[in-house]
């Protein structure tokens, strides 16, 4: 009679060799293996074909593994794989697998702790871009998969009285990311992806907004006064207290008004916000009876730059 | 319809994959159903469900799964079932399948195909969670042999056997890799079509076919090839013993344009239309066994 450890043991065996990174024979023998089938017990375990001996057999499983997670994240992290290279890559898979197995019947969500990760690694060259990289990444990928919204229609925005936007509050559509990063990260994968030229990997304060458009991801790279005041819109913010926060910053020299209403009229157009929420109401009010939207020659809606948002109100008082 | 659901003989499909969303969308080919994999699409409100809503409108679509697990030992996931059914009625799926393996015990998934060994415990064991399975998503599942690289020197039941008992004793179907059933059959040296011989045919409900890499000492299911000759033949003999049912050609690495894999797909047609109208028997020696 074959050795039957049953079929718990049996799995519980076979998984913890397939993730021991070591040899066929070391995966065997090490505690967890053993703890599951002793060593002498398992070479019983597998028969032998006619042309592979039972570990392997056993092989062809455990190299599978590595590579499966490799691919899976390489799908996640092209740029990150682009800079560290095949084999460098290849080595930060296995180490960070090692811990953080799967735990998620999908792939797609393998790489949610890999910019934690890297974070952690000292000795991964240019550890700080790395990090930096993989945090980008990973943002393009949870926009990738976030929630439909629908963004907020001309037509919404119209009907929000002039009066009203001083003490409104916009909300972002779910796929929405907005990030600070400490080096050109965002040139750097338009150098993966695009072929653009590839950025000085020196040190560089940048800021990007990652988000989703007609279910493309897109990323708009952003001045810093653009992202403080993005980060002030989309956090619940008044649009009258984070517009006041940009122009009574230290940027205000560098920024006027006229600068502020371009930014919030492209952010409009790109669809970065869902809702609008007055004062006085709690949801966007309905947009005013019109016959048609406006659409241009691509097909989609604009923005007309003839209404902007009465804000001038909201920054001549000084709330702070 | 020869399988006891009376699910359709849905013709002849490919997988939906990313890499021809735009051709599909744009040219509304002329194909007979998509198989999708379901994971792909359970947690996601991105691009790949907007097109799967699309594609569902236009085309018959069938759910197969990776990760069902369903000889694990671990507990059933009932939040990967009540998504997996979630997206089923969504996209009005017309059965739902997954494999015969387990992926991953101590709440690890290695999402691998791994092979049970084929013994009366693992029998008992993973019809009891068939059943489970089909009672939570109101609907039975159909259970496809995993192409595998070892074996067990616990097992007492041939694979086939294996399958089809868990089929009758659970009362769910059968999806038939052809491909798998070869590679397999290279990979331990048992006879190809004795296995198919064992199918019951009622349980049938659609079969698979794919290219594979053979390795010299090994085969790799790597779905990364046109199908070669003998797996064709394999299908030829399974279609005449097990009959007309929904036939599904996956290409998964290296996948060509959209039209490469269709017209892989449609020699089925051809094979299956041969085989129709041929007046003998095929020959039993037609599929070379173990190692050739």
């Amino acid at each position: 009679m074959a050795t039957d450890p049953g079929l718990e043991r049996v799995q519980r065996w076979m998984q913890t060799c397939i993730l021991n990174q070591g040899t066929a024979e070391e995966a065997i023998t090490s505690e967890p293996a053993q703890a599951a089938v002793p060593a002498d017990q398992a070479r019983e375990l597998v028969l032998p074909s006619k042309t592979l001996a039972p570990l392997e057999r056993l092989d062809i499983y455990r190299e599978m593994y590595l590579l499966r997670m490799e691919e899976a994240l390489a799908t996640d992290y092209p740029a990150l794989k682009h800079f560290l290279g095949d084999d460098e890559f290849m080595r930060l898979v296995a180490r960070f697998v090692g811990v953080y197995p799967s735990r998620s019947y999908t792939l797609n969500r393998l790489g949610d702790h890999l910019p934690e990760f890297v974070a952690t690694l000292d000795d991964l060259p240019k550890q700080e871009f790395c990090h930096d990289l993989a945090r980008l990444e990973f943002a393009l990928t949870m926009v990738f998969d976030e929630a439909e919204t629908a963004p907020l229609s001309p037509e919404a925005v119209r009907a929000v009285p002039q009066e009203a936007w001083e003490t409104a509050r916009l909300k972002p559509i779910a796929a929405f990311r907005l990030l600070e990063f400490n080096y050109p990260v965002s040139q750097y994968l338009g150098g993966v992806d695009e072929e653009n030229p590839y950025p000085r990997l020196a040190r560089k304060k940048t800021w990007v907004v990652a988000y989703r458009r007609n279910f493309q991801v897109h990323r708009l790279d952003l001045s810093a006064p653009a992202y403080a005041l993005l980060q002030a819109l989309s956090s619940a913010n008044t649009v009258g207290d984070a517009i006041i926060g940009v122009l009574t910053s230290k940027w205000r020299p560098a920024v006027k008004q006229s600068q502020l209403f371009e930014w919030f009229r492209d952010w409009m157009a790109e669809g970065l916000f869902q809702a609008v929420e007055l004062a006085d109401a709690t949801k966007t009010p309905p947009p005013p009876e019109q016959p048609e939207n406006e659409v241009d020659e691509a097909g989609e809606e604009s923005f007309p730059a003839s209404d902007p948002p009465a804000w001038n109100t909201t920054v001549a008082h000084d709330h702070k | 319809m020869a399988n006891r659901w009376g699910y359709p003989d849905l013709g002849f499909g490919i997988g939906l994959r990313s890499v021809h969303f735009e051709h599909i969308l744009k040219n509304n080919p002329t194909i007979d159903w998509f198989e999708v994999l379901s994971e792909n699409y359970m947690d996601t409100g991105g691009r790949p469900l907007h097109v799967l809503d699309q594609v569902a409108e236009r085309y018959p679509v069938v759910l197969h799964g990776v990760s069902l697990s369903v000889g694990s030992t671990d507990p059933v996931n009932f939040d990967y079932l009540k998504k997996l059914k979630n997206l089923a009625k969504r996209v009005n799926a017309r059965w739902v399948s997954d494999h015969l393996c387990w992926c991953g015990v101590t709440g690890l998934n290695t999402h691998d195909l791994l092979p049970m060994p084929y013994t009366t415990e693992a029998l008992r064991h993973t019809v009891e969670r068939v059943r489970i399975i089909q009672d939570f998503i109101e609907r039975p599942i159909a259970l496809e042999n995993a192409s595998t690289y070892l074996e067990f020197a616990a097992s007492t039941w041939p694979e086939s056997e294996f399958l089809a008992t868990i089929a009758e004793e659970a009362d769910c179907g059968i999806l038939l890799d052809v491909n798998n059933v070869y590679v397999s059959s290279f990979n331990h040296g048992f006879d190809p079509q004795e296995y198919i011989n064992r199918i019951p045919r009622d349980r049938v409900v659609q079969m698979h076919l794919a290219g594979h890499t053979n390795k010299g000492t090994h085969i790799l299911d790597t779905h990364s090839d046109y199908v070669i000759d003998t797996v064709w033949k394999l299908y030829r003999y399974a279609h005449r013993r097990l009959g007309g049912v929904a036939t599904l050609l996956e290409w998964d690495a290296n996948i060509p344009e959209f039209d490469v894999v269709h017209g892989e797909a449609l020699k089925a047609r051809t094979f299956r239309e041969q085989e129709d109208r041929s007046a003998q028997a095929p020959e039993l020696n037609e599929v070379p066994a173990y190692g050739d």
